[in-house]
């Protein structure tokens, strides 16, 4: 620690380089920190704990083929079933087609409604109201506050793979880990819904702990294998997963996109390093006249990378919230638009770039400080600068 | 007159290590943006590959694909009534009814993804005219659970071979051919019998969509114009080719995140360039004052130190773009697939990188050298020769 004074002074010899070395290492941390939480947030991953008790039964043959609602009451008498919701994703243009006026939209049973979605709140009245009213529905706090609707305003949604329009009422706003939805009840699109009347899309259902959801799904499974429509039943975070699933390969383009990042500023910062080295033979080799071990100057030269590294990854994480508002911004206008509220910067992503900070630090430092570590005096010293 | 372009060139070589650590940076950035556009120009270009510029799709009003759309068996027999359409070597008008399926599947990697199967008669296969033809095996039979899959499928999918099965739920295919749909998103389908389609998915009221094929282009906005006024039928119709192109908001996301990565990347690569700029200005001040006291004006050396680093950036774009051309031509030459947001299914697409896309590349890196080089250069200018040459 004594010679923190030494190599801060050294980090800081030349301004402009440092500055620029650390504004580089800066902007690629802010580029890690905004990859790694969007990964998270197509993983699914951010903080939910409840819905581990959740499962979700959709038709075998994949989500556009719809299954019988007389499963309901079958899937209901599987002993850990807690309710059972039928769900109708409706996928209706609200405005205009634009991404952003995109959101979730729901039908539900709104009876069981808040016993299959628990780590939901809503208020006791509001939720009496919605229950009480066919044509009313109910929206997370995200769609209140970006569409600005108070209670009491009706919404118009056109359908498109449902050929009906939707004419609600808001009635209450709930708040949980998904806010982006708007649920409204089944019963209205059964009744003027001709046709997948007796239909549904998926079943939506709370198992009473997380330990029964292997053995719930192995019996929901089993029980319509050999009818007409076989369903497949799953834990609500597998079901979650197809959809980025079938995104393809992204999460492993994004990774290689944060290695090569890595990479790139780790010759930056060792080429600075390596520059910065070159200049200061002379007092390597003064310093090493003095008594200093050629360890200690090894140690003290990439000390230097390493401070210089971690500088830029403290500031890099820190600016890294700002530049990933912007993004979830700018990602709300396009059709992926749904992941974007998902994204959230964690404590492990904040490690993972304290972490490859540290990183580059070591790795860019270690050739400079190799060579600087075998200069010989003698040579350093007759050397002019 | 200028400083020779030969005295910058011999100052990067000398240096070999900066130099190439300053080029390899700067050639990342240009290999990174490269290969995630051409990911998205793969998907662009799949979906701008026109099957025929005569053919109409019908679908529901509001429907933004076949997938959610819904036609009956009458609306059907109304299109087969309207003027302008093309008629085969029967003389039976060109109109395909079709119907399509999702079904979820695994592919190579074990993870599941949604495939369309579409249920045709023979007449579609005359309506996309030579663009969707079998390579391999024979075609399927009218009335069978066979099918036909297409070459990139068979590449992505185990159970997509001559003799395999495709299961999802209760449904099963056989395949019995292979087609080519010449790059077009057909090429992401599997084709079976339109009635065995129906009957599998206890969907027999009706069709997803129908095809059409005009006489002429004239022909074609008269249909389009037909069916959106006709009371009896209710529908939209939209040129094939236009259907399509709708849907290229798909490689928005992938384009958006290659730009978001590029230009911080850009940034910081162009520091980088700039510290080896400052370093090379600071070592060599006693050149640069003699080169001055030679005559050269502050301005020639200006755009000397600029030119080099320019250069710097062009050996960086040159090196990335080779890097991206030999990955995507050796090791990404397998069809690869995202989610069509319009249909839910998996749209797949080869990498395609195209001289427009490695020009911009190029283009990109010069404008990371000369970012690189205006400040170090202008310092190198200002450089007073006097205190410079007593220096030392």
């Amino acid at each position: 620690m004594k010679y923190f004074r030494f190599i801060w002074k050294n980090v800081f010899r030349k301004k402009s380089r440092a500055f620029l070395t650390l504004a580089s290492i800066v902007l690629v941390l802010v580029l890690i920190v905004v990859l790694s939480s969007l990964l998270e947030a197509m993983e699914y991953d951010t903080g939910r704990t409840k819905g581990a008790a959740n499962v979700v039964v959709q038709h075998a043959t994949g989500l556009g083929n719809f299954m019988p609602l007389a499963y309901r009451q079958k899937i209901e008498q599987i002993p850990g079933v807690v309710a059972v919701a039928p769900q109708i994703w409706f996928g209706g243009i609200y405005i205009d087609e634009r991404p952003q006026n995109f959101f979730g939209q729901l039908s539900t049973d709104p009876d069981v409604w808040a016993i299959v979605h628990d780590d939901y709140t809503i208020p006791g009245d509001q939720l009496k109201a919605w229950q009480s009213e066919r044509d009313s529905f109910i929206a997370g706090r995200q769609l209140i506050d970006r569409y600005g609707w108070k209670i009491g305003d009706r919404i118009q949604l056109k359908g498109t793979y449902i050929s009906m329009n939707l004419d609600l009422e808001l009635r209450g706003v709930y708040t949980g880990p998904d806010e982006s939805n708007i649920f409204f009840h089944n019963k209205y699109l059964e009744n003027s819904f001709v046709g997948r009347l007796s239909q549904t899309g998926i079943f939506y259902l709370r198992t009473e702990a997380p330990e029964r959801v292997p053995a719930i799904c192995d019996a929901i499974n089993r029980m319509f294998e050999n009818s007409d429509a076989p369903v497949k039943a799953m834990p609500e975070k597998q079901f979650m997963l197809q959809f980025t699933e079938m995104m393809g390969n992204v999460k492993l383009l994004v990774r290689s996109i944060a290695l090569t990042v890595l990479f790139t500023v780790v010759l930056i910062v060792a080429n600075t390093m390596a520059m910065s080295a070159r200049e200061r033979v002379t007092q390597i080799a003064v310093i090493r006249a003095m008594g200093f071990r050629r360890r200690q100057v090894l140690v003290l030269v990439l000390s230097e990378a390493i401070v210089l590294a971690l500088l830029g990854g403290v500031a890099g994480a820190a600016g890294s919230f700002p530049f990933t508002w912007g993004l979830i911004w700018l990602m709300k206008k396009t059709p992926v638009a749904m992941f974007a509220y998902n994204i959230k910067i964690s404590g492990a992503t904040l490690i993972t770039a304290f972490a490859a900070s540290v990183a580059i630090g070591v790795l860019a430092g270690f050739v400079p400080a190799i060579r600087s570590a075998r200069i010989s005096i003698v040579d350093g010293l007759r050397q002019v600068a | 007159m200028g400083i020779p372009l030969q005295y910058n060139l011999r100052n990067l070589v000398v240096r070999k290590v900066s130099t190439g650590m300053t080029v390899l940076g700067i050639a990342l950035v240009v290999t990174v943006f490269l290969l995630v556009m051409s990911l998205a120009e793969g998907v662009r270009k799949t979906l701008a590959t026109a099957v025929s510029p005569l053919n109409v799709i019908v679908l529901r009003v509001g429907a933004q694909s076949d997938v959610q759309s819904y036609v009956s068996r009458d609306q059907d027999e109304a299109i087969r009534t309207l003027d302008g359409l093309a008629r085969g070597a029967d003389g039976q008008p060109l109109v395909s009814p079709e119907l399509v399926v999702l079904i979820n599947i695994p592919k190579r990697d074990g993870k599941r993804t949604n495939v369309i199967v579409r249920g045709v008669e023979p007449v579609a296969f005359t309506i996309r005219g030579d663009s969707v033809r079998l390579v391999e095996g024979r075609m399927f039979q009218t009335g069978t659970s066979e099918a036909i899959v297409s070459t990139r499928e068979r590449q992505r999918f185990p159970s997509m071979t001559i003799g395999g099965v495709l299961k999802a739920g209760s449904e099963r295919w056989t395949v019995v051919g292979v087609f080519d749909a010449a790059g077009s998103p057909y090429d992401s389908e599997v084709w079976a019998d339109l009635h065995n389609v129906q009957d599998q998915a206890h969907r027999t009221t009706g069709f997803s969509s129908v095809v059409a094929r005009a006489s002429d282009s004239g022909a074609r906005d008269r249909l389009v114009a037909a069916v959106q006024g006709d009371l009896c039928i209710k529908l939209e119709a939209i040129p094939e080719n236009d259907y399509f192109s709708k849907q290229m908001g798909t490689a928005k996301p992938i384009e958006f995140l290659a730009y978001f990565v590029a230009i911080i990347m850009a940034v910081g690569a162009s520091f980088g360039a700039m510290n080896t700029m400052y370093a090379q200005v600071s070592a060599r001040t006693r050149e640069i004052a003699t080169l001055r006291a030679l005559g050269f004006s502050r301005a020639i050396v200006l755009v000397s130190f600029v030119l080099e680093s320019v250069a710097l950036g062009l050996a960086g774009g040159l090196l990335g773009a080779a890097i991206a051309l030999v990955v995507v031509r050796l090791f990404l030459t397998a069809p690869t697939g995202t989610s069509n947001f319009a249909t839910f299914a998996e749209i797949l697409f080869n990498f395609q990188l195209t001289p427009a896309l490695v020009a911009s590349g190029v283009v990109f890196s010069l404008a990371m050298g000369l970012f690189g080089g205006l400040f170090p250069a202008a310092r190198a200018a200002r450089l007073k020769i006097i205190n410079v040459l007593r220096e030392a």
